[in-house]
């Protein structure tokens, strides 16, 4: 008993556990952003999961010595018989019930949360659209803006057609924060985010403006997109004029044909 | 105009007799400042700074035009200047309720600062005089029940109400008539959504807006009601705190689903005043203008909707409410739905001024999907129609309809109506509450089941701010959930559980203390 608790075994098994929580709780999530590398919320079953690990983890190194495995039970069977210990005895056989009375209660109560919807982000494009009556072949399809005329013109033009257009939803940053965001599900995508257009060929991104939510296979959930069919409201020359805006705005490079060709050949 | 006419002389004198190119050479010394402006700003602001950018006749407000050097948020005394702290709030956090985002997160420091200097440069009164200082302002005092019962009578002894309204809704007797230095009508601002006010929402924001006015708009400042000898500056504490105490204490979060609560022992609401709706759980359906098909409206007045759902079992209620500032049609309003019109745009169509009125579909699949396949959020399509509970101000009742696809909106025949429903206009605020049979005979209708969520999606239109057809505001699809009986498992299976684990933990116990009497040596054995 007189030893420090991080000297005595189950002091040490104690602490390694409640590390082990506190780091798969919330040090995988919040730690790396603080080096400016992007993290998420571990799931809670993957959380269970780890926490079994480190318990086996725990029970085989205390049990590993004969001396160890002593001194790592003594207190708690010491909690167990002692008449000096009634008091704590009695409290824990009352909260230990109590908690796990709460825990199963948190489990069986009936919450309530919409039916999950599976959704393709990047649904697999077409071969070819019919863009306003005629035939556009996408695939190995360049932005034809890219060698015709002045880049700097069309990226202003572009830069015109996004924020009369699509910067309520995207927002001015690109950061799909625009004024309306809020009352779509699913949100406006975030153009600066390393998953959206830096992923795609333009060709891609020109069928997704042209077709908007309404184009969309059935697997990405078509009837939930507030993205509007743009070919109703704008050209050809617009939607690869307000594409150019999305990569040269965001700093992001699209990608290209021989990119993608490699990829394929990978399969 | 007050605002105007104390900017200071000195200012005035040394801006005229100052060498106009003065700007233009503090331009060009700030690239960093020109870069990042030319970047992210003058598609809004223009790049002149005149506020006449691409997107400006899209917006109310209109963007700011620097050459003026009339800033809103400020913590300067009317008429003058802001700090260059005051300009980088705006920049940092943007201004809630406009189309002005917060850049704090997308800019560096660096391209900040240098973007407060750019924006300057724009107007020569910052280039004449010195750095403008800022109001001391009194440290927040406490929010008790005398300081609010205080702000009341201060809210309408310097007459709040004209503008804001009674309830802080934006519906006073002044507010149709309102416009700003730009000549550009401009509501009041809606005191029950504080996450809307252009320069923050906390009681000690409201205190700086009170002090020093919201230059270039009708809201003036009223710290020479306190030089006056008017009201104290305590007093102008109580009413920053009334003020605040017209929003929730936390901005409403976004829910997915609506839960109708399950109402066993009273009768359903009957009204929209039924006090049943106190207690039932309020959810905030945020919404945004239809820019989807054209005609788009890109100047919605309904932001959210406050939507309450009970059940009996028989039958479903809802209660849709929300902030409006006028009971449209409303011939005082006419003028200002006329200037709304001639402000926004694109064109896109014929849009006369008119008496228009207010109002609001809940939209449904015909049936309960079994998968995730929903009908088209805008209205459905021809393949996948949806069915409607639609209400209009100037309607005898709310209607059902249907629908495949936006403008096809249709009521359904009179025998196959039946819905039950209320709507009140009261200071500000529209409620409206729907009835209807969950299961019915009708097989145009959808029919509820309890236990499932069901889809469900809103519109709504603010007929005097010249809304009507496709130029309303929309939401996407969201759930109401018909919740169930408590089952007996949320009783049972806890109470199962601790006797379970109380009586293991007397059993190992008793154990161990048995053996501990009948010898230490042993129990070690029997534990392996």
């Amino acid at each position: 008993m007189n030893t420090k608790p991080w000297k005595h075994p189950l002091g040490q098994a104690a602490i390694v556990v409640v590390l082990a929580y506190v780091l798969f709780e919330w040090g995988i999530w919040l730690l790396p952003p603080l080096f400016g590398v992007a993290s998420a919320p571990v799931p809670a079953t993957v959380v269970l999961q780890y926490m079994g690990t480190v318990v086996v983890g725990v029970l085989i190194w205390v049990s590993d010595s004969e001396e160890r495995w002593k001194q790592f039970k003594a207190p708690i069977h010491r909690v167990m018989v002692d008449p000096r210990q009634k008091v704590l005895r009695t409290a824990l056989m009352v909260t230990i019930p109590l908690l796990v009375a709460f825990m199963t209660f948190d489990r069986v109560r009936p919450t309530v949360s919409a039916p999950a919807a599976l959704r393709s982000v990047h649904p697999a494009p077409p071969g070819q659209i019919d863009f306003r009556g005629e035939t556009m072949v996408l695939n190995g399809l360049e932005n034809p803006l890219r060698h015709e005329g002045d880049l700097e013109e069309h990226y202003e033009e572009g830069k015109r057609i996004y924020v009369q257009n699509c910067m309520p939803c995207h927002g001015d940053a690109l950061d799909g924060q625009g004024h309306f965001a809020s009352a779509f599900n699913p949100a406006p995508l975030s153009f600066q985010d390393p998953g959206t257009i830096v992923q795609l060929t333009e060709s891609f991104v020109f069928w997704r403006i042209a077709k908007g939510g309404p184009g969309l296979p059935r697997e990405a959930t078509p009837w939930d997109s507030a993205m509007p069919a743009w070919e109703d409201l704008l050209t050809a020359e617009e939607i690869w004029q307000v594409t150019i805006y999305l990569y040269e705005q965001t700093g992001w490079e699209p990608r290209t044909w021989e990119e993608e060709g490699a990829e394929g050949e990978e399969h | 105009m007050r605002a105007r006419a104390m900017i200071p002389g000195f200012v005035l004198a040394a801006a005229v007799t100052c060498a106009a190119s003065a700007p233009l050479a503090a331009q060009e010394e700030n690239a960093l400042g020109r870069d990042v402006y030319d970047r992210w700003c003058a598609s809004c602001h223009g790049y002149e700074g005149l506020g006449d950018g691409y997107a400006a006749t899209w917006m109310l407000p209109r963007p700011r035009d620097f050459t003026q050097a009339l800033y809103q948020i400020r913590t300067t005394a009317s008429g003058q200047l802001p700090t260059d702290d005051d300009i980088m709030r705006v920049i940092n956090e943007g201004m809630p309720g406009t189309t002005m985002p917060g850049w704090e997160e997308e800019l560096s420091l660096e391209e900040r600062l240098a973007l407060v200097d750019y924006l300057k440069s724009f107007s020569r009164f910052f280039a004449a005089g010195e750095a403008p200082e800022p109001l001391t302002f009194s440290s927040p005092t406490r929010a008790t029940e005398e300081a609010l019962a205080d702000g009341r009578e201060v809210y309408e002894l310097i007459e709040c109400n004209r503008c804001h309204g009674i309830d802080g809704r934006g519906d006073g007797t002044s507010s149709p008539t309102l416009v700003d230095d730009s000549g550009m009508p401009t509501y009041s601002a809606d005191l029950t959504e504080n996450w809307y006010f252009n320069g923050g929402g906390t009681v000690e924001d409201i205190y700086q807006r009170l002090r020093t006015g919201l230059d270039g708009t009708p809201m003036p400042s009223f710290t020479d009601l306190i030089d006056a000898g008017v009201i104290t500056d305590e007093q102008l504490w109580n009413l920053a705190h009334y003020v605040r105490s017209f929003a929730p204490e936390d901005p409403p979060g976004i829910t997915e689903v609506i839960r109708a609560g399950l109402v066993e022992d009273a009768p359903l609401p009957e009204g929209v005043d039924d006090p049943l709706w106190e207690s039932a759980e309020a959810f905030y359906i945020p919404m945004g203008g239809q820019i989807i098909e054209s005609p788009r409206w890109f100047v919605p007045q309904v932001a959210g909707l406050w939507v309450r759902a009970l059940h009996d079992g028989g039958e479903l209620a809802v209660h849709v409410s929300w902030s409006d500032h006028s009971e449209s049609p409303d011939t005082a309003w006419a003028g200002f739905q006329a200037q709304v019109l001639a402000a926004v745009g694109p064109d896109e169509g014929d849009m006369e001024p008119g008496p228009r009125p207010d109002g609001l579909y809940l939209q449904f699949p015909m049936e309960i999907p079994e998968g995730m396949d929903k009908p088209y959020f805008l209205l459905g399509d021809p393949l996948e129609p949806v069915y409607l509970w639609h209400w209009e101000s100037t309607a005898d009742g709310a209607q059902e309809a249907d629908a495949r696809g936006l403008g096809t909106m249709a009521p359904q025949g009179d025998a196959s109506q039946s819905l039950v429903s209320e709507a009140a206009f009261s200071a500000g605020r529209w409620a409206v509450m729907f009835r209807r049979v969950l299961e019915n005979e009708d097989p145009g209708d959808l029919q509820f089941r309890i236990g499932e969520p069901v889809p469900v999606g809103f519109a709504a239109w603010d007929g005097d701010n010249g809304e009507t057809g496709t130029r309303g505001s929309i939401s996407s699809w969201h759930y109401i959930f018909l919740q169930e009986p408590t089952p007996a498992t949320v009783v049972v299976a806890p109470l199962i559980a601790t006797l379970l684990t109380a009586g293991l933990g007397v059993l190992v116990v008793a154990r161990a203390q048995r053996r501990e009497r009948e010898g230490a040596e042993g129990a070690d054995e029997g534990d392996a």
